[in-house]
């Protein structure tokens, strides 16, 4: 299938900035504080990749996205995007991307999605005849044919994001940004816009750019991950080798049915973090033993009565990126 | 009696009832406490009350006082600087409440957090009741400010000193009544799911039979005779119509009816409602 | 032009929103209506007692409370966020506007519509066919005055709206929206000299009301020519001061962090 990439593929960097900085002063008078949302962030994304945005509460993503839309203008530094600098041009650029912020909506409750794509058809300059065209591949493309011709509010979250990202992408833009697209849904539903992302970028050769607090979206929608702390960019590297050093640890945390000696738990590539009678959590380096085996091992030799498997938390990932870095 | 008819609690001795009616009384002092100073915290909120005061008081008063100048300088006996107290005191008394409590407790009951209310060994039209005459305190304070001394630079002192004596115990008084009266509107919300008809039908009866707007005297003589029997008269003309000059004290024992009767009527109809909510789950 | 078609689809799409849940449109249309009767109520026992006051007299202010009720209607009916405008701006919320490739002021305005102030315009229209002597003449006039009334209150609310931009709050925003409809409701000559004048300049209530109210009593064609130019005045003065605070809202001078 022909790639709907931007017009200027290949022609440079979807997304580019240099030195991006934005600074906040807020409090009158004698209270004044300034707070450095972005410090000097830059970074080059090219036509077709997949970039997660990653960094706790506070770090600086939904200002930088902010910023790439062009609703806020930078304090200093530049950026392109789609080849526009977006706090100049952006009601231009708004016809060229995409977004989806997870807490804003573009389709009314009471009336089916479709009325929303009749309205942004018309908003963007599609006539009618092709933007019925685009829906229908669209539906196809995230399986929500069907929920097109439900009323919004009857529709469930996951659901409901579905139809957002059919809005984002009716103009069919080259580049998708999307502020913390899947907060609240369930694991399921998560799972599968996740897959959507991936399976739209590999069909349209959409660039994906995705800001988000959660670990996962590393693992199954990026193929290049930024993290972010303090408005600063602290790892900006490709998936595969983050999976080789920092993501290659996983948590797991039994429950026993009763005591057991801690001393016996002696396996390859696990370090026991915690061990009271009857909890005991094991960091286990994937990169030297599968998960899968640790379990197996571990449900042979012990009283387990039962088991999570954790991702270490995002913090943890990023203070190990911190700590590297530096 | 069906199965699951709710028991009747057992009879409370009498030194149990003392006891108990104390501990209401100190959890409706505190609640009311509670709120008034909230709004005491928020001093932008009771500028923006008084100002408004301001505003339609004032608007009110040039209303009248074209009114009486057309009409020959009075009108049913109201002169104009009569006229400017009475609309005064009437708007002190109306604007000092707060719109959205019965929104408020309609969407209380409709989302089910009246319920952690419903727990509590008080009953909730009580602590409701104190915490919304509270609130209103500081707010009658607010207005009072902004509105007396535009009364007095438009109309010069109150027509009769004795009369404006009465109309300070008659301001408080209207405000609880009023507050009382709107507690037994907003039980509605235990019934119907959107109270806010209710409000607005309640407040547009205030305004025309309660006297906020024109002195009872001025509607035609049926709807007055009408108007001085329902509880909304107490609200706003019995407070501005002794702050107009009339010394008629035996309007304050009108209130204490209506106070009494109102009240009387809120705990019933809470009760009854509470009631349907706990048995059909409303 | 793509533009006019996509606010005219945006405008049809919000109609079509608030009418798909009919009930709850029309109780809340209800209510307005009942609202409205009892000020007629009122005006009508007012005019009983006292016949003529400085000039006017019951069909005056009733027609007077058409013109009001139907312009304030479509206004806040058919363009809420121009009463909405200042908690907009005030919340951060205009990003949904400045996402699309369309200009953001006429895309807001046509985004929200509020049903109980439609139940406005029905009452207005009802309250001039049956008080307003209705001749064919009088009635182009009142669609003229409720026109520019709705014109005129728009433009203001969208002025006062944009003050939120220079401090982030949208008090006055609140204080602009409830002065200028109380101001409006009431026969303008009742007040004084300072209090007219202000009501002829910084809360344009007098051209809200007052002259049109005229204009359809009179037909005097110079008076709505006055009310037109002042609405048209009003209208590029709210276009500027909401482009002017646009640039101040994304130059980030109103927030904190994000």
């Amino acid at each position: 299938m022909a790639t709907n990439a931007s017009p200027t593929a290949g022609a440079g960097p979807a997304i580019v900035t240099r030195d991006l900085t934005r600074t906040f002063t807020t409090g009158r008078r004698r209270e004044r504080r300034t707070v450095d949302a972005v410090r000097g962030i830059s970074l080059s994304i090219e036509a077709g990749e997949r970039v997660a945005f990653i960094g706790p509460n506070g770090a600086g993503k939904s200002t930088s996205i902010k910023m790439l839309t062009g609703i806020l203008h930078p304090t200093s530094g530049t950026a392109q995007v789609d080849g526009l600098v977006p706090w100049h041009d952006r009601r231009r650029l708004a016809g060229r991307i995409g977004t989806l912020f997870g807490q804003r909506s573009q389709l009314w409750p009471e009336l089916p999605s479709r009325a929303a794509y009749d309205m942004l058809a018309a908003v963007h300059g599609i006539d009618d005849r092709t933007a019925a065209g685009r829906v229908d591949e669209l539906g196809e493309l995230l399986g929500a044919t069907e929920l097109f011709d439900q009323p919004v509010r009857t529709l469930s979250l996951g659901q409901r994001m579905r139809c957002e990202l059919a809005a984002a992408l009716l103009h069919e833009p080259g580049i998708l940004l999307l502020d913390e697209p899947s907060i609240g849904l369930d694991l399921v539903a998560k799972r599968r816009f996740r897959d959507l992302l991936v399976s739209l970028n590999r069909e349209r050769g959409t660039t994906i750019f995705l800001t988000s607090h959660d670990v996962a979206d590393i693992e199954i929608v990026a193929d290049r991950t930024i993290i972010v702390n303090h408005g600063r960019i602290i790892v900006d590297d490709t998936v595969e080798s983050l999976r080789r050093t920092l993501l290659a640890s996983k948590r797991i945390e039994v429950g026993l049915h009763h005591r057991i000696d801690p001393t016996c738990i002696e396996l390859l590539g696990t370090t026991v973090t915690e061990a009271t009678h009857t909890r005991i959590s094991l960091d286990v380096d994937t990169s030297a033993t599968p998960v899968r085996d640790v379990i197996d091992a571990l449900l042979d030799r012990l009283p387990v009565a039962d088991l999570t498997v954790v991702d270490p938390p995002l913090e943890d990932v990023i203070a190990d990126a911190y700590g590297d870095s530096e | 009696m069906s199965a699951t008819a709710v028991e009747r609690p057992a009879r409370v001795p009498d030194g149990m009832r003392r006891e108990l009616a104390g501990r209401v009384g100190r959890a409706a002092w505190r609640a009311g406490r509670a709120e008034l100073r909230k709004n005491l915290a928020n001093p932008g909120g009771l500028v923006v009350s008084g100002l408004f005061l301001l505003v339609v008081a004032g608007m009110l008063a040039a209303l009248w006082s074209a009114a009486a100048e057309a009409n020959g300088g009075a009108v049913a006996g109201y002169t104009a600087a009569a006229l400017v107290w009475y609309v005064t005191i009437s708007e002190i008394t109306t604007i000092s409440q707060r719109m959205q409590f019965i929104d408020e407790l309609g969407d209380d009951i409709g989302s089910g957090r009246v319920e952690t209310a419903l727990l509590r060994p008080v009953p909730m039209v009580v602590l409701l009741w104190a915490a919304q005459v509270g609130g209103a305190l500081p707010r009658l304070a607010a207005c009072c400010l902004g509105g007396l001394p535009l009364a007095a630079v438009i109309a010069g002192a109150p027509p009769s000193w004795p009369a404006a004596a009465l109309a300070i115990p008659a301001t408080l008084l209207a405000v609880t009544i009023n507050i009382t009266g709107q507690h037994v509107f907003a039980a509605a919300a235990f019934w119907l799911r959107n109270a806010r008809a209710t409000w607005f039908v309640y407040q547009k009866l205030v305004f025309v039979l309660g006297g906020m707007l024109l002195p009872l005297e001025v509607l035609p003589d049926w709807l007055e005779s009408i108007a001085q029997w329902l509880p909304f008269m107490a609200m706003a003309y019995v407070p501005a119509r002794l702050a107009a000059g009339y010394v008629e004290p035996e309007l304050l024992f009108v209130q204490a009816f209506w106070l009494v009767a109102l009240a009387t009527i809120a705990i019933i109809v809470f009760a009854r409602g509470e009631r349907r909510l706990v048995e059909a789950g409303a | 032009m793509n533009t006019l078609r996509g606010l005219r689809r945006t405008w049809f799409g919000a109609i079509a929103n608030s009418w798909a849940n009919r009930r709850s449109f029309w109780s809340q249309a209800a209510v307005m209506i009942l609202n409205d009767l009892i000020w007629v109520v009122f005006w009508v026992i007012f005019f009983d007692r006292l016949g003529e006051v400085r000039g006017w007299e019951l069909r005056d202010v009733l027609v007077l409370q058409a013109i009001l009720a139907t312009g304030a209607g479509i206004t806040l009916g058919f363009f809420n966020n121009s009463r909405q405008l200042g908690r907009l701006i005030a919340e951060g919320q205009l990003d949904e506007a400045l996402a699309l490739p369309v200009p953001a002021l006429p895309y807001l305005l046509v985004r929200r519509i509020e049903p109980i102030n439609i139940g406005d315009v029905a009452f207005g229209v009802a309250v001039f066919a049956v008080m307003g002597e209705p001749t064919p003449l009088r009635t182009l006039a009142f669609v003229a005055a409720v026109a520019i009334s709705a014109i005129t209150l728009g433009a203001f609310l969208v002025l006062a709206g944009s003050t939120a931009f220079l401090g982030g709050r949208s008090d006055g925003s609140e204080l602009g929206f409830h002065s200028v409809v109380l101001f409006a409701s009431y026969p303008v000559d009742v007040f004084g000299g300072a209090m007219k004048i202000l009501l002829f300049t910084m809360i344009p209530a007098g051209f809200i009301t007052a002259i049109p109210t005229r204009f359809v009593r009179d037909l005097e064609i110079e008076l709505a020519m006055a009310a037109a130019g002042v609405a048209i005045l009003l209208v590029a003065l709210a276009a500027l001061a909401f482009r002017a605070g646009l640039r101040r809202y994304t130059s980030g001078a109103l927030w904190t962090a994000a």
